[in-house]
């Protein structure tokens, strides 16, 4: 079709956002040519909180440990994860191994929530919310079991530099085992809602795919990057904390599908697969936790004194339920505050694939795809639509998006 | 491709570059109870040898992972540190390797790698409007988090005259101030 | 209060005006079927002009601060506003950053304030339910 030759399309209307809740603004500039999308352009910015420059000006490394939890309520256990590693890179305090378990255990407690809540949020944007209700409902297990082990349900604190801040104990594993048990007896029943529903696969096989060679080309990281056919895992290359004593394999969809395309059904794929892995991980941690103490050094003052006192860089690298997180920490000696810290979130990365994965879709196409790399930290806010031969700009509302996507649903299934 | 040992990869950036090596640090760590030793180099180079540097990188493995561009204020200096990662989806086989470029502040130019690897866009583009580092060469220069009326020359991670000024910088009203 | 406040349904909008997702998080937890406010006829639109209750979260990014007011003034009176989380209060940790332009209540006046990093889902419902009592007051007030 040639540009010129475009039927008109007015779309009206303005601002919405992508998920029912999670608005986290972004902006994506569609070049349409007719129902065809053939640009786009990201613009991000609106969640800039300036959180790097509050832990360099203001804070001590312990109270940034509490900034860094609040960088994102999603994935709020991967940001100090990956902080504290930095920080005992970079001074050489090194964790005992029974909280490096602990450590482990609530970071694939985190995963299995992340996935959840993707998973219902992926099935509302085609159009199932009954989906939706079944996996958030299916979630609360989870967040029942985080709060009997952690005493909260999002902002846990439980990481101290040197070590955890709360035991895990013997007693508590019954329970912990029972909530494990449940979400094993579920796994097969959640693999037939997602893997094996007709519209389901209508909807998203072919649909959004990212090749290998680009993913490698722009860095993608994480279950989307796993998707398309890099074994890109940090638990499996460059293991941290109980890890490294455990054999972890990177989860490519050829696991169960048998090839490998790099479309959202393959992300579907990858993401249910990571939690029956991670139910598997708490297991085996369970199993192996070694006795000991739980902190390097108990006594906050004398803590607070080596920090200060402590000169070098370190980085930390984490494997977050998006991709790959690292954070890079500068201390200098006789400095209370941090040098320098740099945070890299991994949806930060994944967005630079998402012209590629749109281009060539359909509009109603757009609120799936752009919600299967799982967008966090960064979602669309505004949709601005340019009409290549017309050169009109309209602003679309997330409900017409949302209401195209819908309907593309409701024509297939008749 | 073969895997090299952190020493073998340090010798090999010190014959190809020459002039343009300064040095190179191995941090070692061991971890967890099985005790497995994870390495860390560190090569120091300099600004002119920078593109080369990359390069030779490239050659020891195609595609590296570059994570993050970080920057940090020394006062004169800006000191750059590419963070790569090498030798990826092997297990327990990957290397971390940062590539720390130092800049003097009278000339704040670094030469662009989106031609070699396109995923370097966005780091690029931040530290551009964050430090006001002039990436020569680049594809986009648009500014990427800050907002299009934040005052141009002023760049918030510096600590010096160009860093936030200080009627920008204060306890947001409605809070008592400390 | 009695349950005889629970006599029309209020149907809320929710802006994020840059928070970290967390209280987020827990307001759409309220709507799933453990906590399930939908049996009181609380339903999330997706517009604006819909809605009765505007449910902000966030400390105020600058960038944010004309969609904020642009939101407000699309609300149909009467209306309430709700600010969930720490953040949105006074600032929260994020309290001396050069990037926000401060709390909710700068901006657009707040009717009902949930304290906490994130509040419980417990907590935002009983909120949900104070400005419903406040609402049903106002009208009778007014009528």
């Amino acid at each position: 079709m040639m540009p010129g030759e475009t039927k008109k399309a007015t779309y009206t209307i303005p601002i919405g956002p992508i998920h029912p809740a999670l608005k986290e603004p972004v902006r994506l500039a569609l070049s349409v040519d007719g129902e065809e999308i053939v640009d786009v352009d990201v613009f991000v910015g609106q969640v800039h909180r300036g959180i790097e420059w509050l832990g360099m000006n203001r804070n001590n490394p312990i109270q940034t440990i509490y900034l860094a939890e609040r960088v994102c309520g999603i994935c709020n256990i991967c940001h100090p994860f990956a902080f504290v590693m930095a920080v005992e890179h970079a001074t050489g305090i090194t964790p005992p191994a029974r909280a490096e378990y602990i450590r482990t255990i609530i970071a694939e407690m985190e995963r299995i929530h992340s996935h959840l809540l993707w998973a219902g949020v992926a099935a509302h944007e085609i159009g199932f919310d009954t989906i939706f209700y079944l996996a958030w409902r299916v979630r609360e297990e989870i967040m029942d079991l985080m709060e009997y082990v952690t005493g909260n349900r999002i902002t846990k604190a439980m990481f101290q530099i040197g070590g955890v801040r709360r035991d895990i104990t013997e007693e508590q594993f019954p329970r912990i085992r029972k909530s494990l048990d449940y979400y094993k007896s579920l796994f097969d029943q959640l693999k037939r809602v997602f893997l094996d529903d007709r519209t389901i696969r209508m909807r998203t096989k072919n649909v959004g795919i990212l090749k290998k060679e680009d993913a490698l080309k722009l860095l993608t990281v994480g279950p989307t990057a796993r998707a398309s056919g890099v074994t890109k895992d940090v638990r499996q290359d460059q293991p941290y904390a109980a890890y490294a004593d455990l054999d972890i394999k990177a989860i490519t969809p050829d696991m169960v599908s048998g090839t490998v395309i790099g479309d959202v059904y393959d992300r579907i794929i990858v993401r249910l697969l990571e939690v029956k892995q991670s139910i598997e991980i708490i297991e085996q941690c369970l199993e192996k936790m070694p006795p000991g103490p739980i902190l390097a050094q108990p006594k906050m003052a004398v803590l607070l004194k080596t920090l200060t006192e402590a000169e070098g860089d370190g980085i930390g690298r984490a494997e977050a339920p998006r991709g790959e997180v690292i954070h890079y920490v500068r201390l200098e000696a006789g400095r209370e505050t941090l040098t320098n810290w740099r945070i890299r979130a991994p949806t930060y990365v994944n967005l630079m694939c998402v012209p590629l994965i749109l281009n060539g879709g359909q509009i109603a196409d757009v609120p799936i795809a752009f919600a299967s790399i799982d967008p966090c930290l960064s979602c669309t806010n505004r949709t601005v639509i340019t009409d290549q031969a017309l050169g009109e700009r309209s602003v679309m509302d997330y409900e017409e998006m949302h209401r195209l996507s819908i309907q593309k649903t409701r024509e297939l299934q008749r | 491709m073969e895997i090299l040992s952190p020493e073998e990869i340090a010798d090999s950036f010190k014959t190809t570059l020459r002039d343009g090596f300064i040095d190179a640090k191995i941090h070692r760590c061991e971890v967890a109870v099985r005790k497995n030793i994870f390495s860390t180099i560190w090569i120091y180079v300099k600004g002119e040898a920078f593109r080369e540097a990359v390069e030779h990188l490239c050659k020891l493995q195609e595609h590296p992972h570059l994570a993050m561009i970080s920057s940090c204020d020394l006062g004169e200096h800006i000191e750059l540190i590419y963070h790569f990662t090498i030798y990826y989806g092997r297990h327990l086989e990957e290397l971390s390797l940062g590539l720390r470029v130092n800049l003097p502040k009278s000339d704040l130019k670094i030469p662009t790698i989106t031609d070699i690897i396109p995923g370097a866009l966005f780091t690029e583009r931040e530290t551009q409007e964050m430090m006001g580092v002039e990436v020569v060469g680049i594809p986009d220069k648009r500014r990427l988090f800050l907002p299009e009326d934040f005052p141009e020359g002023v760049y918030p991670w510096r600590t010096d005259e160009k860093g936030p000024p200080d009627d920008v910088l204060r306890v947001l009203p409605g809070r008592e101030p400390k | 209060m009695s349950l005889k406040a629970f006599k029309r349904a209020l149907w809320v909008y929710h802006l994020n005006t840059g928070s970290c997702n967390g209280c987020d998080i827990e307001i759409l937890a309220v709507l799933t079927p453990r906590y399930d406010v939908e049996r009181f006829g609380i339903m999330l639109v997706g517009s604006p002009r819909h809605a009765d209750v505007l449910l902000v979260t966030g400390p105020v990014v600058n960038q944010m601060v004309p969609r904020v007011k642009r939101i407000y003034e699309q609300t149909p009176d009467p209306k309430l506003v709700i600010v969930v989380g720490s953040c949105g209060i006074e600032g929260g940790v994020f309290y001396e950053s050069y990037s926000l332009a401060g709390p909710v209540d700068q901006i657009i006046p707040v009717d009902v304030y949930v304290p906490g990093c994130p509040p419980r889902p417990e907590a935002i419902i009983e909120a949900v339910v104070k400005a419903w009592v406040k609402l049903e007051k106002a009208e009778q007030g007014v009528s």
